[in-house]
């Protein structure tokens, strides 16, 4: 790649962030470049990597979510509810399937009412969250389950590898639950990269009255971004428990604002139409492993809300930089840009 | 567009009917004292318990007494049950306050208008009528110190966890752990950190104590105050193969922490029980209604198990009851 043309990748920039992090981190402390503190950053990342997927692909296409933390609890508690009043001790497939389509059902729902009211997918997504969680809290009575079926329980204890540091002796493990991060990831570049259906999702968040005359079905493509949305937090929910080992339903409350928070800091334009699934994991990585290295880098207890703060800004703040940099190129340069069509995805907004 | 309206107008009518129907059903109950408990999270196990304890109050005295909370440890969403419930016709209020100095200005305004507030784990709270606290938090945290140190052999490093650092009562158990360790175990040190915050999550207490033990190897005592700080630190203690070489000690509960405990990860957890706590708010609360502030003072019995012989020092009561629970009588303690 050209080194101008990487400069005017907003990727590049949450990339060089992530490096000055690294090296403070490195500096302050000599602890990030051990094999069981990568383990451990690749841990943390499965659940917010995941959900920052699906949330991507939902506002690249021109929508907003701040459901999907309750559907997340509201599917994984009542999937563990259902197989202990089975006393369920198959496979645990059956488990991620209850929870993954308890998900879809209410994602679908989300996308119906996005699709037939036109109201702000914001307003739409408060509400039916609102719904989820009270549900769960009034109706199921929900409450922290320590002792989990065995299945799940079985699978919260299976890992990948497990590395050893050799000079402290301190050892991770990266659970298995990790290659569900890795096919998520895949499947969301392949659907947005090489399908119809994906070239779709970001013509309907350019704009979706072109992308309706281009053709393109835009019922059935928010039904899949929010279905799937969907679909993935109830999968995730269920991997939450398996990780902790318990059923926290209130563990993921206020989730929400961290996940958009990485999503727009890997350089998703909220706006819609502009999104890639490198940007976005570089944005999770990124808050990951802020939030959790702030003990290594020395920043007391008192300071840690502040710094986070300061990363999201300067991070978000740095793609808005771009974003704005690209527009007032675009006026100037319009006939050049014509000419050189590239990245389908264009930083214009224009869309594919 | 025409037709957009319509139908959000109708989803509306909806809703409207709903709430009608609930307020009129809410409206037939006799004249007795409404007393409204409101805790930190309503889904809690912890406050589940608590709410066992108004329940029995509300069946024992007749008293229309409920429990209410947020859907979770937020602050600002607490503030809002408050306010709603003030503005409701009720006689008294019980509240555990996520963030007291942020509750101050509800809790003012419902004195203003003559309900009673009781509060529970916010001794530094000032518009309240009393705060009634388990056992003094200097003892507790001091208890826990003990426990801790034994667990350690009395010496090594340790670091204290908290749910938050505006949580009153978690912050003074460690002042109080800490200057314990300071006075009585000259071999036990703390580490620079002092206190972590773990938002009372399991998940970021298990991150938290992953990342200590990486910048401190040797970390050789946790000490929690939120009941997912213990059970996390646990979890982190037998997943990285320390278990005898590192130790968890702290506030919890059977359902949290009973697979820790189990496996020996977690040592042994304290706590009281919430449900006897939320009784004893709500038996102080009818006491001030009734006009009986007087009588509240040293040595009365408030006929409330781990009550019986409370504390005041003015506005701020303590009793006696706290428990340990460990591998061998967790059973007994099933909240």
């Amino acid at each position: 790649m050209i080194p101008g043309r990487l400069l005017k990748r907003n990727e590049f920039y949450v990339f060089a962030t992530i490096a000055v992090f690294v090296a403070v981190i490195e500096f302050q402390s000599g602890q990030f470049f051990t094999n069981n503190n990568i383990a451990d950053i690749a841990r943390s990342m499965i659940v917010p990597g995941m959900l920052a997927m699906g949330l991507m692909m939902e506002i690249i296409a021109g929508g907003i979510d701040v459901s999907f933390p309750s559907i997340a609890m509201l599917s994984m508690y009542s999937s563990i509810l259902i197989m202990r009043s089975m006393n369920y001790t198959g496979s645990a497939v059956f488990g991620f399937a209850v929870s993954a389509g308890i998900g879809l059902c209410l994602g679908i729902i989300n996308g119906i009412l996005v699709h037939w009211l036109k109201l702000p997918a914001f307003i739409i997504t408060l509400g039916t969250g609102s719904i989820c969680r009270g549900f769960t809290q009034a109706v199921l009575r929900s409450r922290n389950i320590s002792i989990l079926p065995p299945p799940v329980a079985a699978l919260g204890k299976k890992y990948l590898f497990t590395v050893t540091n050799a000079e402290s002796g301190l050892s991770s493990s990266l659970p298995v639950v990790f290659i569900f991060l890795i096919a998520v990831v895949i499947g969301t570049a392949f659907i947005l990269r090489y399908t119809i259906l994906g070239r779709g999702i970001y013509a309907l968040g350019g704009d979706s009255v072109a992308a309706a005359r281009a053709g393109f079905n835009i019922l059935g493509t928010e039904l899949f971004v929010y279905g799937f949305m969907g679909a993935l937090s109830g999968f995730v929910g269920l991997t939450r428990t398996v990780l902790t080992g318990s059923c926290q339903p209130a563990s993921f409350i206020g989730y929400e604002m961290t996940i958009i928070a990485a999503v727009v800091l890997g350089g998703t334009r909220i706006s819609g139409g502009t999104g890639t699934v490198t940007g976005t994991l570089l944005g999770t990585l990124l808050l990951t492993m802020v939030s959790n290295s702030l003990i290594l880098l020395g920043i007391p207890t008192y300071w840690s809300k502040f710094t986070v703060g300061v990363m999201i800004v300067i991070g978000t703040g740095m793609s808005a930089w771009q974003a704005l940099k690209g527009k007032t190129k675009l006026t100037s340069v319009v006939a050049e840009r014509d000419v050189n069509t590239g990245e389908g995805a264009g930083r214009c907004g224009n869309g594919s | 567009m025409k037709i957009r309206g319509y139908r959000v107008f109708f989803l509306f009518l909806i809703v409207l009917a709903c709430m009608t129907a609930a307020a009129c059903a809410a409206e037939a109950a006799e004249k007795v004292y409404k007393i409204a408990t409101v805790v930190k999270e309503s889904s809690d196990p912890w406050f589940i318990r608590m709410e066992e304890g108004v329940r029995r109050f509300a069946a024992d005295t007749g008293h229309e007494a409920y429990q209410k909370g947020p859907g979770s440890t937020d602050s600002a969403q607490q503030i809002q049950v408050l306010e709603e419930l003030a503005a409701q016709d009720i006689d008294a209020l019980c509240v555990v306050p996520i963030d007291p100095s942020a509750c101050e200005p509800v809790l003012k305004k419902a004195m203003d208008k003559g309900i009673v507030v009781i509060t529970h784990e916010a001794t530094s709270q000032q518009n309240m009528d009393f705060n009634i606290e388990a056992f003094d938090n200097v003892g507790y945290g001091a208890y826990m110190m003990d426990e801790l140190a034994k667990a350690m052999g009395e010496s090594g490093r340790f670091v204290t966890m908290v749910s938050y650092l505006t949580n009153a009562s978690h912050m003074e158990w460690a002042a109080s752990a800490i200057s314990r360790a300071q006075e009585k175990y000259p071999n036990i040190e703390l580490i620079a950190e002092e206190r972590v915050e773990t938002q009372d999550n399991l998940e970021v207490a298990y991150e938290r104590a992953k990342e200590l033990l990486k910048k401190y190897p040797d970390l050789k005592g946790f000490l929690g105050t939120s009941s997912n700080d213990a059970p996390g630190a646990g979890k982190a203690i037998g997943e990285l193969g320390l278990i005898g070489r590192s130790f968890s000690v702290g506030t919890s509960v059977t359902s949290v922490a009973a697979p820790y405990l189990d496996d020996g990860s977690t040592t042994a957890v304290t706590c009281w029980d919430p449900a006897e706590a939320g009784y004893a708010m709500n038996v102080l609360a009818v006491m001030v209604l009734d006009g009986r502030r007087d009588e509240i003072k040293s040595g009365l019995n408030l006929g409330v198990t781990g009550f019986e012989n409370i504390n005041a020092d003015g506005k701020l009561i303590n009793g006696q009851g706290w428990i340990v629970i460990t591998k061998d009588n967790m059973a007994e303690y099933d909240f």
